[in-house]
């Protein structure tokens, strides 16, 4: 009677230890839904508020705008066009990229008191930029496809139910050994906790103020993120975003640059 | 009832008690004793300034700001050629990425892993300046160097100007309680590594992470190759001085249990093992020692000559009670005088000794008698060569009592007159000069590079965003090429340069553009292109602030001796003060600042010090003498050893530094006993009516050789102190033996004459 029992149960854990194997699977196929969450928006506008506060509490605060073109070849990443507006300095100055899946990202940028526009091109962009505790691959690496992915199980926080995945990037020259996210039940990014290439804890990202655009498309209007180690925090806001609003695919090339820029 | 009595009366209650004493002394020993688990573990140069140090606030102040100013460094040299060879770097590169592990890292720079700039018209590319070396032709290889020395940031930094010596930097980001032991055992496993792998490369370690774990590494390895050494040689001295295999163990009993309980007390004080604190229970040792040979000597002494051993010991107390106590008092006045200084370190050193010389004093006359009581001891008669030269030498000296007076005088003048060649100055430099591992990584580092350590300076435009004014990076090269233009500086840094470098990037790598734009817009739009384009690890976070309002400059510097290096500090700040406006600085900090800034303040501390501990132990030797005469005439021979001492320094450096003052100090105290034990023996024969050529007879017969034995025993355990890897000890030890050798041929040879022809007439 004994075994019986033993063999009922065997057979009921059974597909989950099945599950278990594919932790690799799961993992991608929640990163997948998390980021297909985000697309068909086809273009993007908004102003963004860029919030650098050091471990003292002193705030510096940078304004841009910016346009992004969604790619419909899932192959390929999306075009973004940047307007820097303060400090008064660089307003004006535009910067314009391609992203890429595979290939390192190109980049084109306007400089208006040099009246020129400079290609860019660098293989590795992992440093923090204009002083934040943000990564330009923080961004561009927002593709599930950048990255290896395993899922290892749930957690209850405040009521809500995430899924823990963890992810290793598959491209060169990252910052990051690993990350660790936080996926809700609607399949949005709420916290990623970012790892130095020592496995150490580096900083940790919330992604907050989520709206629901379009009825469909999630997307965070918060996003703060706090050094653990250099005590540092950086808050991006996003204000006045707009989807679809039918931009000229045209303003994306960089035979474009300088009359944006004007 | 007199003193005497008294001492006899409790000589008697020890001895009847015995057991209780030893018992109860035992269980407060080793209560004390069980403070030695909260010793903490050194913290570095930090815990060589005290918190409030101003020197070390201005390193605090920039930390708050750019971060940690600790570097680990790895030095990397083939024994052949230049660097840039394939299997070098290979080296460097697979080090660079390994660096990437090391606990608390936050940013590796290497030659490999610099960014390099191709300008195409205006296609710029940015990538590592050496990248797939296995797909390199050795024409490629070789011209890398051509290329290398044109880079502003690679020269001086990631390798040296020659190209023969590359540099990893690893800056490291230390949580608050800042301990170097991981990154460190990490980089040591890298270096044992990779020098295996490539064997005609030397890879070194080095950076101010290094130094600041060399305190915590050369007190560990003091304490494991000397402590049982020194244990033996006392254990050998003891029974030749003693005779007696009992007598040996009471005596070895008595110091260890003075050194415990002083360790265990500086563990309850919260005292860090820094390297000075290692000399501690050598120094609480020796002095015990001579406490108990004094005691038991005597004790024996009486026993052959026919007293019973309680007797025996009772009249040993009664005879060295008051010189052991006065003697403790003194030395430990001495050697409290080193807390006027300014570095915790010897503080804490010199208050343990103070605790150990206490609680010697107490087991000489507690312990020790109840001890002797209780064990069975033998006594053998001893003949004694030493007793017998010196009462000869007393027939010697009392014949030519002037001539010895007069050639003395006529060395001692001569002596003195080289004593001008001394400044008070020293090198923090060579601290571990003594680690054969640091001083090869020096010998590596410093001819190319100047030295191992940076100066930094923060310069404060006071506005947000100003630092991309021309005006500000013109002033800031300014101060760069004045900098440069100093001997104390090897090569200086500035956001300046990053500029400049941009600047000639945007406009087709000609260099006739590698200068400041006039433009500010121009400034600020090729800082915020540069900061879209750095690598993990390489932003400008720890040379500007976030608000673009404030830099930091990184200035190398020379390997400078303290007195060069507030010279200058004081430079800097006046040229900071004419020039400097409109910004402002609090001028420059860092290791090679604050280290010469702790000499300065520490050396006029214990100037002050040595004037006042000098005239109290003064003060009480002459009122334990009870006569003004003898107080004036102890002077003589308690300064001729300093004298001489530091006259024969001039052979061998110029430098009084901070460990020849400490010297003086710890010895200043055990100097005077010989003193006092001859005086007090002189009066007391005088006082029975014998004649001022009798009298120096009695005291060489009676106290002679103790002055002798206790001499011996102090000269051996500091020159044994020569032995520590850490420079200080090394000095200290040394020049405290001189000292007391010293002391001990004056008080034979100059104060017997002296007492002859000054002392009172019967």
């Amino acid at each position: 009677m004994r075994y019986i029992k033993l063999i009922l149960l065997a057979l009921i854990f059974f597909p989950f230890s099945l599950q278990a194997d594919t932790a690799e699977g799961v993992g991608l196929k929640i990163a997948k839904a998390s980021y297909e969450n985000g697309r068909g928006f086809t273009d993007m506008v908004s102003d963004q508020l860029m919030i650098l506060i050091d471990p003292k509490g002193k705030e510096v605060i940078r304004e841009v705008s910016s346009k992004t073109l969604e790619n419909l070849n899932p192959d390929d990443g999306d075009k973004s066009i940047t307007f820097f507006k303060t400090p008064k300095d660089v307003e004006g100055t535009v910067m314009l990229s391609h992203t890429h899946i595979s290939d390192d990202d190109d980049q084109w940028l306007y400089l208006p008191a040099l009246g020129r526009v400079k290609r860019i091109s660098s293989s590795n962009k992992s440093g923090a930029f204009m002083g934040s505790e943000v990564a330009f691959e923080d961004f561009s690496g927002t593709d599930y496809r950048k990255y290896d992915w395993k899922y290892l199980g749930e957690k209850i926080e405040n009521d809500e139910t995430f899924f823990i995945l963890e992810s290793f990037p598959n491209y060169k020259n990252s910052g990051y050994s690993k990350r660790i996210s936080l996926t809700d039940s609607l399949d949005r990014t709420r916290k990623v906790d970012f790892y130095d290439r020592k496995g150490e804890l580096l900083k940790i990202l919330y992604l907050e103020d989520y709206e629901l655009y379009k009825d469909k498309i999630w997307m965070a209007n918060t996003m703060r993120v706090e050094n653990v180690q250099n005590k540092n925090m950086t808050i991006f806001k996003w204000l006045n975003r707009e989807l679809d609003t039918g931009i000229d695919k045209k303003d994306f090339e960089k035979s474009s640059l300088m009359r944006l820029a004007d | 009832m007199n003193l005497e009595d008294r001492i006899e009366n409790f000589g008697k209650i020890l001895i009847n008690h015995r057991i209780k004493v030893i018992f109860s002394t035992l269980i407060i020993i080793f209560t004390i004793t069980f403070g030695m688990k909260f010793l903490e573990t050194p913290s570095g140069y930090r815990g060589f300034v005290e918190d409030d140090f101003k020197y070390y606030q201005d390193v605090l102040d920039l930390e708050e700001k750019y971060g940690n100013i600790d570097v680990l460094t790895y030095v990397v040299k083939p024994d052949t050629g230049s660097i840039f060879q394939r299997e070098v770097l290979n080296l460097i590169h697979e080090l660079t990425e390994i660096s990437w592990q090391t606990p608390y890292s936050s940013r590796v720079s290497s030659i490999t892993n610099h960014q390099y700039t191709t300008v195409e018209g205006d296609d710029i590319s940015i990538s590592d300046f050496v990248e797939d070396i296995g797909m390199m032709s050795q024409a490629e290889i070789e011209n890398l160097y051509s290329l290398a020395v044109t880079e502003d940031a690679v020269v001086n930094f990631a390798m040296s100007e020659s190209g023969k010596v590359g540099l990893i930097n690893i800056n490291l980001e230390m949580p608050d309680d800042i301990n170097f032991k991981e990154p460190i055992d990490f980089a040591w496993k890298q270096k044992e590594h990779f020098e295996k792998k490539y064997n005609n490369v030397y890879v070194g370690v080095a950076g101010s992470a290094q130094f600041s774990q060399n305190f915590q590494s050369t007190s560990e390895s003091d304490a494991t190759k000397m402590y049982p050494s020194f244990l033996l040689l006392t254990i050998i001295l003891t029974y030749i001085l003693l005779r007696s295999v009992v007598a040996s163990i009471i005596s070895l009993t008595v110091i260890l249990l003075s050194i415990l309980p002083s360790l265990g007390a500086a563990g309850w004080l919260g005292f860090e093992v820094q390297p000075p604190l290692i000399t501690a229970p050598i120094i609480i040792l020796t002095i015990s020692l001579t406490h108990a040979i004094h005691m038991l000597s005597i004790a024996l002494t009486n026993m052959t000559e026919g007293m019973t051993k309680n007797e025996a010991i009772i009249e040993s107390l009664k005879i060295n009670f008051s010189p052991i106590f006065l003697t403790s008092f003194t030395t430990a006045v001495g050697i409290a005088g080193i807390n006027f200084g300014d570095i915790p370190a010897y503080s804490e050193m010199a208050n343990t000794v103070v605790i150990g010389a206490a609680i010697g004093f107490i087991l000489s006359v507690t312990l020790l008698p109840s001890m002797f009581s209780l064990l069975p001891i033998k006594a053998r008669k001893r003949k004694s060569y030493v007793i017998n030269v010196l009462q000869k030498l007393g027939e010697v000296i009392y014949k030519f009592k002037e001539r010895f007076i007069i050639i003395i005088s006529i060395i001692c003048i001569t002596v003195f007159s080289l004593i001008p060649n001394l400044t008070f100055d020293d090198f923090f430099g060579t601290y571990f000069d003594r680690v054969p591992a640091w001083l090869e990584v020096k010998n590596v580092v410093d001819p190319e590079f100047g030295s191992s350590f940076y100066i930094f300076s923060d310069v404060q435009s006071n506005e947000t965003d100003g630092i991309t004014s021309p005006e500000y990076l013109k002033k800031l090269d300014e101060f760069e090429s004045w900098l440069i233009s100093q001997d104390e500086v090897s090569d200086v840094s500035t956001i300046s340069d990053v500029v400049k470098t941009l600047h000639k990037n945007m406009n087709g790598g000609l260099d006739e553009y590698y200068k400041i734009p006039d433009d500010k817009a121009l400034i600020a739009q090729y800082l915020l292109l540069y900061e879209f384009s750095v690598p993990y690890g390489m932003d400008l976070k720890n040379q500007m602030t976030a608000d673009k309002s404030d830099s930091r400059m990184l200035i190398r510097s020379n390997n400078n001796t303290s007195m060069q290096a507030v010279a200058f500090k004081q430079r800097v700040d006046e040229w900071l003060n004419k020039n400097i406006a409109p910004y402002s600085t609090e001028g420059v900090a860092g290791i090679p600042i604050m280290m010469p800034h702790l000499f300065v303040e520490n050396t006029r501390g214990l100037v002050i010090g040595l004037l006042i501990t000098f005239s109290f132990i003064i003060l009480v030797v002459g009122s334990a003498l009870r006569s003004f005469r003898y107080g004036l005439i102890s002077i003589v021979p308690n300064i001729i050893p300093f004298v001489l001492g530091f006259g024969i320094l001039t052979l061998v450096t110029s430098m009084v530094t901070a460990a020849h003052q400490f010297a003086v100090l710890i010895s200043i105290g055990l100097v005077v006993d010989a003193t006092i034990h001859f005086l007090s023996k002189y009066k007391k024969a005088l006082s029975i009516n014998l004649s001022p050529q009798e009298a120096i007879q009695y005291c060489f017969r009676y106290v002679g050789y103790p002055i002798v034995v206790a001499s011996v025993c102090l000269f051996s355990g500091f020159l044994f102190l020569t032995q520590s890897m850490f420079y200080y000890n090394f000095i200290v030890g040394g020049m405290c033996a001189l000292i007391i050798l010293i002391a001990l041929l004056i008080d034979l040879l100059l104060l017997p004459p002296l007492l002859l022809i000054f002392g009172k007439k019967a």
